[in-house]
Formats: structure tokens, C-alpha cells, sequence
């Protein structure tokens, strides 16, 4: 049996010998490599894999996959290829977040959902069950209907979260949220102060907890793709494109041509969206409203356009398993393209303004520096990774769609501060706006929608969202959802504040962590 | 001095929206002497939502020209806008948020999520709609509704609440 060069089939080689994996090996739909380790060998893979430069990008539990208990399967990315060590368990594992600090917020997830306790993990809070959420509750278990709970009453004061605690002479903290000033989704942050300072900061999040995976249990998968949508507002079309590829890879859907060029428009489409977003709101978090207001007049034209083309603001219910579920005139493409020519003049003009302000740089450069040094120890990928030198962008090292015929640029920058984030959202959206003219100028009339069904099965796939890496797994079993993971960039992005923030001033707060655009719903699901 | 202005044409004149706006300056004026002060609450949203309400400010609808104002704290409000299905685990945050503000008050729910628990009603992750934790107004549905939606539900609160108080 030969396997697909990769640096996961040649991990498993050097780890324990070709005769002895080569019949184990299971390769899924999404090119990603299974292998169902035994304790002993997972032992092993842990420190070699993280030797090896793997980088931890999931860490998740399912109920049912093996003939009793629980597996767990532990995604590792390394050089374009994608490891699943498949971990069966009673009810019982070792943390392995000493060695992949990722795995803290993941284990701390397993145990929250389906009651795993992780020996020697230094963390063991709860995570998106908050206090009030009753003792034993584990609401992924497959014993546990998906019905309203009884609350605590009170909460006892041992009961509450508790906070790292920072003291020192001087040190005092700043709680802030879950209710924010601004127009913002709900979290906490609890800054420990020195003056103006930033010592340190912890964040709380999963206010917005709405239980979506367990939603999509049992549910038919055409009837998910909502539920894709809901996990976050501005990330509506990735997410579902993550869960209709996922369906699509196992049950061997072909998706059409056309359906694939529209997709791909609507991809880029909703990047530079979010982009324009993220570019306004940081001119806006730094008192420069002339800058703010360029970009998001030109990003409500993109709204408008938006919903010209698919009858929605966020192109929701325009994807769907097997392709589109309507069709874009050729005419309308054609004004599309024309109108993003005229667009892109005027983007750059508003970039000139704001990069040509000497007030602008002054309070973005230096602000907020990610180092490179913790983008795999912690998978930060996407605008934020790539402003820190991160050659990271799944459209490229995990090509899907037409991404192979599209290929996105990537020039990382490397100061990793919040010009650079600012900076590489501007290269991104001029870049965006190429590939959709590209892509409007080769698309070909056809169908939009392969008929085929569904099957019973499991794939992983990845998407490059506005925010980066996005990762859905999905199960159907029996013709419905038995599972649906999905693992948003933001999930993994937001423990980068904690870093990017120590050492600035409190007030810089806003703008850094507009500047990483990190979505507390598809966090929180 | 004399010269002509600087300044940038405005990106479209939306009728539709000049006319809501309009009236809504008008009740506005009359009811809540010239200032309507809005406190913006997720309870659980997706996001969508927040991303219209924020768009209400940018200089197509440009909506503090209308009276309207959006606040920091529930103290200095006299609307809460609620949006996304109440999760259990933003309860309390919300009770408090509503409670924070003086009286009279009114709350209105903005998107399918807010009006009734949208997707999410009957799970273990929500408590359902807005109204479950506290009097509601007047619901706006939508997936998200657009800004012009969301003008045009304040607008019908405000006739509602010149109407009868």
C-alpha cells in the first residue's frame, strides 16, 4: 500500500516503522491522515510531533465514533498535510497542554461537553458553561436531550471564576464586560494595571453560548447549512462552505463548476467585507473618523451589492450541498466586475489618506506586536499570523475550490503591530478584488447544483475565512448530523491578545483588538 | 471665508431612508426632547446583527443626525436594543443591563433570534426570546434585518409611544 508523500504519513513512518502503520493508516476525503493510536503510541507521537513542528489545530470529542465511549481526535497541520491521531477513551485521557498550549481551551471544551477529565492539565475551569450551568451537565453526551436545564439558583462563592491572580505593588485590575460601550458582542476582560499600563490580561468568553453543535444533531445536513451560518454573522459564507465541502468530500458530490466560481466570488466577497470592517473600526478606535468613513461607505456599497447578487446583506442561504442554491445572472457578474474596477480606485484612495496621516501611524505602529514565536505553539493563523511573518493561508497550503486555479498572494509582513494587521487587510482586499475579476472573467454558464445525495460518513475540511483557519468536521450517520465540530480561527486567535496587549496602555485596548477582529459567536458557538 | 466648502458629496440619498428619518426626528423631537438614547445589548447574537445596527452610524443612514444616539452605559439610555436568542449564560448580565436603566424604558428585539429564541428556542443554551427576561415593545424580525428595517421598527415604536403616553 503506498500513501501520499507527506510530513504526516512520513511522521508515522519515523515514529513507528512503515510495516507497522501501513494497514492503519485510513486517509479521509479531505486528504487528512487517520491513525488510531494506542496509549503507548500516542505517548510517543506527542513529543516527537511537537518536536516536529506540528501544530495542534484541533482538539475534539465524539461520542459513538468507536464501538464504546469516547474518541478524541487530535488534529495536527504540518507543511500542507493533516494528521488525525484518533484517541479511544472510557472517560479518562492525559493533557497534552503542556506540550501544545492550544490544547488547553480544547480539553478544557471536551471536558465542558462531554465530561472528560484531562489528568495533569493545569486548567481545569470550566470553559462555555458558565456558573449557573447545574454540576454534572455535559450537554454533548448523547444521553442528554437537548431541552431546557434547571439553573443554579445561587451561586456559591466557591463557585465562581476564578481569575489568575496578578499582585504586586502598584497592580490593580480593570474588569471590563461581559456588556461593552460599543456596539460589540459580549466578554470578558480582567486587566491587571501598573499606571497606565498593561501587566496583564485574562479573558472570559462563551457569553454567547447558544449550544450550535448539539443543535445540529440529528438535524438533515441540508437543513444544517443555516446552522453553519448562525456560528458567525460575518463569517456566513465560510462557515457554510466549510460544511457543505465537508458533506460534499464524503458523500462524493462533485460540485459544479459554475457553483464553485460563484462560491469562490462570495468567499472573497465576504473577506473584503470584514476586511473594510476591521480597517474602519480601528481608524474609528483612534479618533480618525475621515479615514473610518471611507471605508465603510465602500463597505456598505459591498453590502448592497451583496444583497443584489443573493438576496441577502450576508449572502446567507446562497450555498448549499452541491453547490449554490440560485444562480447569478452573467449580466450582473459583468456590472460586478465593473463596479470592483471602480471600487478598488477608490479603496486606494481612502488607503492614501489614512496611510498618509502622520497621527494614524504613530498609533498603530508598534501597538499591539504579535512575535512570530507564538503562532504555532498557539495556531494563530489568518491576517493576524501573516502580519507576523506566518506563511499561513489555508487557501494556499490546503487549496480547495479553485484556489489552485486562483492563487491567492501571500507576502507576510513581519512587525507583526497593528500596521501590519492594518497593512495586510489593505494587500488582502486589493488581492480579493483581483481573484473575484479573475473569476468572473473565466466562469462558464453550466449548472449550479449536482443532485447527488447525501451519504452516511465523516470528512474534515478547512476554510480560509476573513479571520483565517476555520475547521468543520462533520458526521452523518443514519442520514443525519450525528456530529458537527466546527472550529473557528477566532478560537484559537483570541488567546493571542493576552499576548499582544502586555506592555501597551489600557487605552490602545480598542483598536488591538479591532486590529485582530475576533469573533466572540463563532468563538462561543 | 467665502470659499466653497470642502467637503465630499454624499454617497446616495436613499428617499426611503430620508423619509423615515424625517419622521422619526419629528417624534423624537416631540417625545423625548429632541435626543433618543440607545443601549445596544447582545444577549447571544451571531453578529450579524451588531454589524447593521453599526452600519445605521456610517454616512448612508447617518442615524445621530435623526436624534438618535447610541450610548455606553444602560444609565444614559432609554432604549435597550436587544439582539440574538438570551443564552443562559448572559442571564444575569442582561437582567442587570435592563435594570441598570431609568424609568420609563423601553426595549425592543431586533432579529428573529431576539424576538422569540429564533433556531435556538427550546435548547439547553437559551432561554429564548428577549421577552422571556423582560417586557418587550416591539419585535423586529429578520435574518438580520437591514438597517432601513431597523429605522423603520423605531420609527413605528416612536408613533406608538407619542400615541399614547
Amino acid at each position: 500500500m503506498t500513501h501520499p508523500v507527506s510530513a504526516a504519513a512520513d511522521a508515522l513512518c519515523d515514529l513507528f516503522g512503515e510495516t507497522n502503520i501501513s494497514s492503519r493508516i485510513t486517509t479521509g476525503q479531505g486528504n487528512e491522515i487517520y491513525f488510531s493510536a494506542g496509549e503507548p503510541e500516542f505517548e510517543a507521537a506527542i513529543p516527537y510531533l511537537s518536536a516536529h513542528k506540528f501544530v495542534l489545530i484541533s482538539l475534539f470529542c465524539a461520542e459513538g465514533f468507536a464501538r464504546s465511549g469516547y474518541t478524541l481526535f487530535y488534529v495536527f497541520e504540518r507543511k500542507g498535510s493533516i494528521l488525525v491521531l484518533l484517541r479511544n477513551i472510557t472517560s479518562q485521557a492525559a493533557s497534552i497542554a503542556r506540550i501544545f498550549p492550544t490544547a488547553a481551551w480544547f480539553e478544557r471544551e471536551c471536558r465542558d461537553g462531554f465530561g472528560v477529565e484531562f489528568d495533569g492539565a493545569f486548567d481545569n475551569r470550566r470553559l462555555f458553561l458558565h456558573e449557573s450551568y447545574p454540576d454534572h451537565l455535559h450537554p454533548l453526551k448523547k444521553s442528554v436531550c437537548n431541552l431546557p436545564v434547571t439553573m443554579k439558583k445561587e451561586i456559591d462563592i466557591t463557585d465562581e471564576y476564578p481569575f489568575r491572580r496578578v499582585e504586586g505593588e502598584g497592580v490593580y485590575q480593570v474588569p471590563v464586560g461581559p456588556v461593552h460601550a460599543g456596539i460589540i458582542e459580549p466578554g470578558h476582560f480582567r486587566f491587571s494595571v501598573i499606571g497606565e499600563t498593561i501587566f496583564n490580561l485574562e479573558i472570559r468568553l462563551f457569553y454567547t453560548h447558544r449550544g450550535i453543535e448539539k443543535l445540529s444533531e440529528g438535524k438533515l445536513p441540508r437543513d444544517c447549512v443555516k446552522i453553519a451560518e448562525a456560528v458567525s454573522g460575518d463569517e456566513s459564507v465560510a462557515n457554510a462552505a466549510g460544511f457543505c465541502m465537508a458533506v460534499e468530500r464524503f458523500s462524493g458530490i462533485v460540485v459544479p463548476d459554475r457553483a464553485w466560481h460563484l462560491r469562490t466570488i462570495l468567499l472573497e466577497l465576504e473577506r473584503c467585507c470584514s476586511h473594510l470592517g476591521d480597517q474602519a473600526g480601528m481608524l474609528t478606535d483612534i479618533a480618525f473618523p475621515l479615514g473610518a468613513s471611507q471605508f465603510s461607505v465602500l463597505r456598505e456599497e459591498l453590502f448592497r451589492r451583496n444583497e443584489v447578487l443573493t438576496g441577502s446583506r450576508f449572502m446567507r442561504g446562497m450555498l448549499c450541498i452541491g453547490g449554490t442554491s440560485r444562480d447569478v445572472d452573467t449580466a450582473q457578474l459583468t456590472e460586478l466586475a465593473g463596479f470592483l474596477k471602480e471600487f478598488r480606485k477608490r479603496y486606494k484612495i481612502g488607503l492614501k489618506i489614512v496611510l498618509s496621516t502622520p497621527s494614524v501611524i504613530d498609533r498603530f505602529e508598534r501597538t499591539g506586536i504579535i512575535k512570530k514565536p507564538l503562532l504555532r505553539p498557539l495556531n494563530i493563523t489568518g491576517p493576524a499570523a501573516r502580519a507576523s511573518g506566518g506563511r499561513v493561508d489555508v487557501r494556499i497550503n490546503h487549496p480547495y475550490g479553485l484556489y489552485n486555479r486562483f492563487v491567492p498572494a501571500l507576502i507576510p509582513l513581519k512587525d507583526g503591530d497593528v500596521l501590519s494587521r492594518f497593512t495586510i487587510k489593505a494587500a488582502e482586499i486589493m488581492n480579493s478584488l483581483e481573484l473575484i475579476g479573475q473569476v468572473i472573467d473565466q466562469i462558464t454558464e453550466g449548472s449550479i447544483k449536482s443532485d447527488s445525495p447525501v451519504s452516511d460518513g465523516y470528512s474534515l475540511a478547512l476554510v480560509e475565512s476573513a479571520r483565517g483557519q476555520n475547521l468543520c468536521w462533520v458526521r452523518v450517520k443514519a442520514g443525519v448530523i450525528e456530529r458537527y465540530k466546527v472550529r473557528t480561527a477566532s478560537f484559537c486567535n483570541w488567546l493571542a491578545i493576552e499576548h499582544a496587549i502586555a506592555g501597551n496602555i489600557l487605552a490602545d485596548f480598542p483598536v488591538i483588538n479591532k486590529s485582530l477582529n475576533l469573533s466572540y459567536a463563532g468563538t462561543d458557538l | 471665508m467665502l470659499r466653497k466648502k470642502v467637503t465630499e458629496d454624499s454617497p446616495a440619498r436613499d428617499e426611503e431612508i430620508e423619509r423615515i428619518g424625517r419622521e422619526l426626528r419629528h417624534a423624537i423631537d416631540s417625545r423625548f426632547s429632541r435626543s433618543l438614547s440607545i443601549r445596544e445589548l447582545d444577549t447571544g447574537s451571531d453578529n450579524a446583527v451588531e454589524i447593521e445596527i453599526n452600519n445605521l452610524l456610517n454616512a448612508f443612514y447617518d442615524v445621530e443626525r435623526f436624534g438618535i444616539t447610541f450610548v455606553a452605559s444602560p444609565r444614559h439610555a432609554d432604549l435597550l436594543m436587544v439582539t440574538g436568542a438570551v443564552t443562559r449564560n448572559m442571564e444575569n448580565a442582561a437582567r442587570k443591563t435592563y435594570d441598570a436603566m431609568p424609568s420609563p424604558k423601553y426595549v425592543i428585539a431586533v432579529g428573529d433570534d431576539a424576538c422569540d429564541g429564533g433556531i435556538y428556542k427550546g435548547t439547553y443554551a437559551v432561554l429564548g426570546g428577549a421577552d422571556k427576561l423582560f417586557p418587550v415593545d416591539l419585535k423586529i424580525p429578520g435574518n438580520p434585518p437591514t438597517p432601513t428595517q431597523i429605522l423603520a421598527g423605531l420609527l413605528a415604536l416612536m408613533k406608538n409611544a407619542s400615541g399614547t403616553s
